[in-house]
């Protein structure tokens, strides 16, 4: 047993670990682009450490380290230091660590060497952070370092030991009182001297004299020489290790002495029950300080010498915390209300605009607050001074000089909402049926027409946004054919309609009338509509003509809608085949579980009337004379290709010619005809 | 229903400091504005996986929400590099004791009113009618408010607050 208490091992100091706070990043941050620039600068900063009992050899920087003052804690002491910032990882990376530490350690030891740490102890306490901040991406590489001479080496005689052994209670108290009484940058080393009972706390200064060259009259035996320990397990924190070398330094006549030493640990009430007693055994022949090295460079997470990283980009870089905050709108939907959302579903769905006018603002708008992020349009015109109330992606910068082109404008604004959007213009005309295209137009509309195809190709949802009811022709038939979701929206003064088209199905199956619903397949597109309804009020016939004025609120209102069932038909586990109800005023319990998505039924379409503010949500069937998207004409269109495309914009009557239409209206006349006869009979 | 005015909360708060700094709990007041006041702690957080330990610390805030009339608890977690920690990163490390799948309906992130940065928010379950049963019994509606949170973090209410 005693033989254990007297084995003496190398001592063992316990080493800082590093702990940042955010703040130290930001007002690093913003020191280098405020104040100091390009210039390389080493600063004095301010580090800390707490002696607490409950918390281990942690040493902390945060915003307030750049202050010219530190912001005193309770039970932490504070630490001068230096941060030298470097401009390039280059640099950084190839400066010589260990000649770097070297020469940070001569400057202290010849501060030392002059004794101040006798009337100022902090002195002996010192940290370094070498860094370089990379403020496009928020990435900052750093590393510490806690310089302290790599001489002398010293033995700790057995273990550590409680206080309690050697105080009493009531010199601890004594203790804790003098403590409190001395100044801060005393109380970071001094001695206690314990004569009989009587315990006293000496500054440094009362017990060395600075001028004298020679050493002390100390009784080794009663004196302890205190420390502020960091560490709280058996072993000692760093700063004895500097404390030792200042020591021996000023008194070398302490060789092959044993020095007790207390390692000061306080509870969380302020006692200092936790402190350890070291036993200290100096060595007979004491190496000086000057022919060794300096050692204190902080090993990294892997336990290398190496610096460490913070990135601190996703907290940072305001585009990254941009896009994370509007991402997190819809995430709060599905924690708070709609677990079931798929939220990566808006992120991944590529939509290709046609049309970036008043309805094509309003549906990018849109979708931008769902989480879409990919959207593309399709326009041929330039703004012009009458756009911007009523088209909200534009303003009034892209009136000027003859306006800038819709497209291209549209695309760079949502970018200026929200700069992680993937958003593209392509400028491009869309022929339309019965507006011949003469000789000298040929080669422009093959290109657009090639560059509309690429589009819808490349897109997973088609939105229908034109102003005339022509201009949609073209992209119906090549989104059916491509399969792509259509969703379609068109104005009238005071009137709107948006509607999803139907796919196309390679069956001849037709969706049977006594069911409930019509599954998503079968329904009818734009132009279905038109004709299975025949002759509709005038109301109706006005929606869609070119340059219609409208009640602004309408484009709104339809612009919001047409998003809306798109997400609730991506939300739809059948997607686009969801199946639409004949009857949309049925009650929740009525409406079969099949037909329901995730945000509840999709309808076909929606028609509103802000006259009256009635909607109703009417839905049918594709027709199998559809001039669009009948197996006739995409049959035809597959075929024929571009021919085909040419002939149908070069006639007015081809198209009906080619799904047997004209017969049908003829037969429709004939039968009014017959009635009429009748009648008149 | 009874609710937790601004006034109640300022004086519970201030009663609460008191008891903090009788056991050294470490929380602080802040007058941050006229009526924008809080608690504040900062504390480490030992953060353990089977081999593999890291140091944490987090930032807790107690402050007055307005629009619901109660206190509400919000913190953030950082890294020893200074790197904050996700939302995800709470959810997979179990820092909260609750099952993975009520998580999101009790720990949200959200632009933290009075800092105007993200920090995560929890919503104890029906905080405003627990508050409002125990308002006349409770002799300090925050500790009564941290009884409801603390077990969700771990956290440790030490016993001199209940006296």
């Amino acid at each position: 047993m005693l033989e254990a208490q007297n084995q003496t091992e190398i001592i063992q100091y316990v080493p800082f670990s590093s702990f940042v706070h955010p703040s130290f990043w930001h007002t690093l941050t913003e020191m280098k682009l405020e104040v100091d620039k390009l210039k390389e600068t080493t600063k004095q900063i301010f580090g800390r450490f707490t002696y607490r009992c409950d918390i281990g050899s942690v040493f902390e920087v945060d915003g307030t380290s750049f202050n010219k003052t530190p912001h005193l804690e309770q039970q932490y002491h504070h630490v001068m230091g230096t941060i030298m910032n470097k401009n390039t990882i280059e640099d950084f990376k190839s400066i010589d660590k260990a000649s770097l530490l070297n020469s940070i350690g001569e400057m202290i030891w010849s501060n030392l060497r002059e004794r101040t740490w006798i009337t100022n102890p902090s002195a002996l306490l010192n940290f370094f952070i070498l860094s370089f901040a990379d403020l496009k991406k928020f990435h900052y590489y750093y590393w510490f370092a806690f310089p302290a001479p790599s001489q002398p080496t010293v033995h700790m005689k057995g273990r550590s030991t409680k206080i309690s052994d050697y105080f009493n209670n009531k010199q601890l108290e004594t203790l804790s009182q003098c403590y409190k009484s001395l100044e801060e940058n005393q109380k970071n080393f001094f001695v206690v001297i314990k004569k009989n009972d009587d315990l006293s706390v000496k500054k440094l200064s009362e017990v060395f004299d600075v001028n004298s060259a020679n050493c002390i009259d100390l009784d080794l035996v009663s004196t302890y020489f205190v420390f502020a320990d960091p560490s709280n397990g058996c072993n000692p924190g760093w700063p004895l290790r500097t404390f030792l070398a200042a020591l021996l330094e000023y008194c070398p006549d302490l060789a092959k002495s044993t020095l007790q030493v207390i390692g000061l640990r306080s509870s969380m009430n302020g006692d200092f029950i936790k402190s350890l007693v070291f036993s200290i055994e100096i060595p007979q022949d004491i190496k000086p300080v000057e022919s060794a090295g300096w050692v204190g460079w902080e090993r990294n997470d892997k336990g290398n010498f190496g610096p460490r990283l913070a990135n601190m980009s996703t907290s940072m870089d305001p585009v990254i915390l941009a896009d994370t905050s509007s991402d997190l709108n819809i995430k709060l939907m599905k924690w708070r209300l709609v677990p079931d959302l798929n939220v990566g579903v808006m992120k991944d769905t590529k939509c290709l605009l046609l049309g970036a006018g008043t309805l094509g603002c309003h549906v990018a708008r849109n979708l931008l607050a769902w989480g879409f992020r990919h959207i593309t349009f399709v326009d041929n015109g330039k703004v012009s001074y009458s756009n911007p109330t009523r088209q909200v992606l534009f303003n009034y910068q892209d009136c000027l000089g003859g306006g800038r082109r819709k497209a291209e404008a549209a695309a760079d604004n949502l970018k200026s909402i929200l700069p992680t959007t993937n958003s593209k213009g392509i400028v491009a005309h869309i022929p339309m049926p019965g507006h011949p295209i003469g000789d000298s137009l040929k080669e422009e509309t093959i290109g657009d027409i090639k560059r509309i195809t690429e589009a819808i190709s490349e897109h997973d949802v088609v939105f229908l946004l034109l102003d005339t009811r022509e201009a949609r022709w073209l992209p119906t038939l090549i989104a059916a054919q491509h399969r792509k979701i259509v969703i379609n929206a068109a104005l009238g003064f005071d009137s709107y309609l948006v509607m999803r088209h139907g796919i196309s199905t390679s069956s001849d199956e037709v969706a049977t009338l006594d069911k409930q619903y019509i599954e998503g397949r079968y329904l009818g597109c734009y132009f279905c509509n038109d004709v299975t309804a025949p002759g509709n009020s005038l109301r109706d016939r006005t929606l869609d003509q070119q340059c219609t004025v409208t009640r602004p609120g309408v484009a709104a209102v339809a612009g919001a809608l047409s998003v809306e069932i798109l997400v609730a038909l991506l939300q739809h586990p059948k997607r686009v085949d969801a199946p639409a109800l004949y009857n949309f005023n049925k009650t929740e319990q009525e409406i079969p579980s099949q037909i329901e998505g995730v945000l509840g039924a999709v309808p076909h379409s929606i028609r509103g009337f802000l006259h009256s503010y009635q909607t109703i949500a009417p839905t049918c069937t594709k027709f199998k004379q559809c001039i669009a998207c009948s197996d006739t004409v995409i049959n035809k269109y597959r075929e024929e290709g571009l021919d085909f495309l040419l002939n149908v914009f070069n006639s007015g009557s081809y198209l009906e010619e080619v799904t047997g239409l004209s017969a049908l209206h003829l037969s429709a006349e004939m039968s009014e005809i017959l009635t009429l006869t009748d009648e008149e009979d | 229903m009874s609710s937790v005015t601004y006034t109640d909360f300022i004086e519970a708060a201030k009663n609460f400091i008191e008891i903090s700094n009788r056991c050294c709990d470490g929380w602080k007041f802040i007058e941050h504005d006229k009526d924008k006041c809080y608690l504040r702690k900062e504390t480490f957080l030992n953060y353990k996986n089977g081999d593999y330990e890291r140091l944490l610390k987090a930032d807790y805030v107690i402050f007055y929400k307005e629009s619901y009339c109660v206190p509400s608890f919000s913190f953030n977690v950082w890294n020893s590099a200074g790197m904050l920690l996700s939302l995800d990163d709470i959810r997979t490390m179990s820092l909260i004791s609750i099952n993975k799948k009520d998580f999101y309906s009790v720990v949200t992130q959200q632009e933290h009113p009075i800092f105007q940065r993200p920090y995560f928010i929890i919503h104890p379950c029906h905080t405003e009618s627990v508050l409002a049963a125990f308002k006349d019994k409770s002799k300090n509606i925050i500790v009564t408010f941290l009884g409801l949170v603390c077990p969700l973090l771990n956290i440790n209410l030490p016993l001199e607050y209940g006296m």
